[in-house]
């Protein structure tokens, strides 16, 4: 088989193995969940395909591996009336992650789940640069680590003092776990530093007298992380989007980003280290402001 | 008559909550619960508090200890 082959077949999300002439096949799951007759399909292919077992992968995936290569095919049409779909690999934008979300979570501030269905729908498979990962955290608590994906985004709540019934008792100073919230003085407005703040809401839980309240509770954008050899933990970008349509979109605008500025083989964090974070967030922001 | 005052800075979550709903068992409709407790319980003592519908209605503090006057709310 030529070296070109291989290639097409690993777009597919058909890896080649060790052993000559064996897969690990790579199959399409969104968010981590599957429901019971896809994995009932799973494992009726892994029996009959395969060895009788699957591969869990680091980001929510599943691989049937020691499929040999004159049964790919026929794997592919077992597994498709049940909904079960081949992954990816290579260049391209790789399975999104997701935590549970508000729907199940219950720290959850959005429906992470549903934005990573929405981000599969537009996004997933199509050509980039290089591989391009997307991984999206219901709330700050990061349990999909927002920060070691190319596109990573986490619930965000932003606090907003709204003066009233305010006893200025200094709990919201206290628990703030940045110390992003400062009293200038006695009969003075609080200052929340946004930099700082990240968006955890507990000033507003902690809040005795509800005088703090919910700004925004939305999606904040994290670009350029990456794991692999050389780690880097991606930056937030922009403010925080309000809604998944926004944030979709926001998406869609950073991977045309990496489209125009990436070069082949060059991880996104690399493209942005040449290109400055300035830079995505004008592309981004440019989008925005076109009807 | 004095405010009842319940200590909980040597509790962690989830006594420290436990002990609040207990010692405002033992306060009548309206009536007032004195809070002791440390930094670290605020959050998760304030929004239970909030959340069962009771009310702080006074906040002071000792060093690293917080006072919390609490009203106890519905029946």
């Amino acid at each position: 088989m030529k070296e070109a082959d291989y290639k097409e077949l690993k777009k597919g999300g058909m890896m080649r193995q060790a052993e000559a002439g064996l897969f690990s096949v790579r199959l399409h799951v969104v968010g981590g969940r599957l429901g019971t007759r896809q994995l009932e399909a799973i494992r009726e292919a892994a029996d009959r395909f395969g060895r009788g077992e699957v591969h869990l992968t680091s980001r929510q995936g599943v691989e049937i591996p020691n499929v040999p290569q004159g049964s790919l095919a026929e794997l592919k049409e077992f597994l498709a009336p049940s909904g079960v779909g081949v992954g990816v690999c290579g260049p391209t934008v790789r399975t999104v992650t997701a935590c549970q979300g508000c729907r199940v979570c219950p720290s959850g501030a959005i429906d992470s789940p549903a934005l990573a269905a929405a981000v599969d729908r537009e996004f997933y498979g199509k050509p980039v640069p290089h591989k391009f990962k997307v991984g999206i955290s219901g709330c700050v608590n990061n349990c999909i680590k927002a920060e070691e994906n190319d596109a990573g985004i986490k619930g965000w709540i932003e606090p907003r003092w709204s003066g009233e019934d305010c006893t200025e008792c200094g709990i919201c100073e206290a628990v703030c776990p940045t110390k992003a919230i400062s009293r200038p003085g006695k009969g003075m407005q609080p200052v929340i530093d946004r930099e700082l703040c990240i968006g955890c809401g507990d000033c507003i839980v902690a809040c005795p007298a509800g005088t703090l309240r919910e700004e925004v509770r939305g999606f904040r954008l994290f670009a350029g992380g990456k794991f692999g050899r050389v780690p880097f933990l991606g930056k937030r970008i922009l403010g925080v989007l309000k809604t998944e349509a926004e944030t979709v979109a926001a998406v869609a605008a950073v991977l045309e980003f990496f489209r125009l500025h990436g070069k082949p083989r060059e991880r996104f964090g690399d493209t942005l280290k040449r290109t400055g974070f300035e830079a995505l967030e004008a592309h981004v922001l440019g989008k925005e402001a076109r009807p | 008559m004095t405010t009842p005052m319940l200590d909980i800075t040597k509790d962690v979550c989830p006594m420290t909550f436990v002990k609040v709903k207990m010692g405002l068992q033992k306060v009548a409709p309206s009536g007032k619960l004195n809070v002791r407790l440390k930094e670290e319980a605020l959050k998760n003592v304030i929004s239970s508090l909030k959340g069962e519908g009771h009310r702080v209605t006074n906040v002071s503090r000792e060093d690293a200890v917080y006072i919390l006057e609490v009203e106890r709310g519905g029946s």
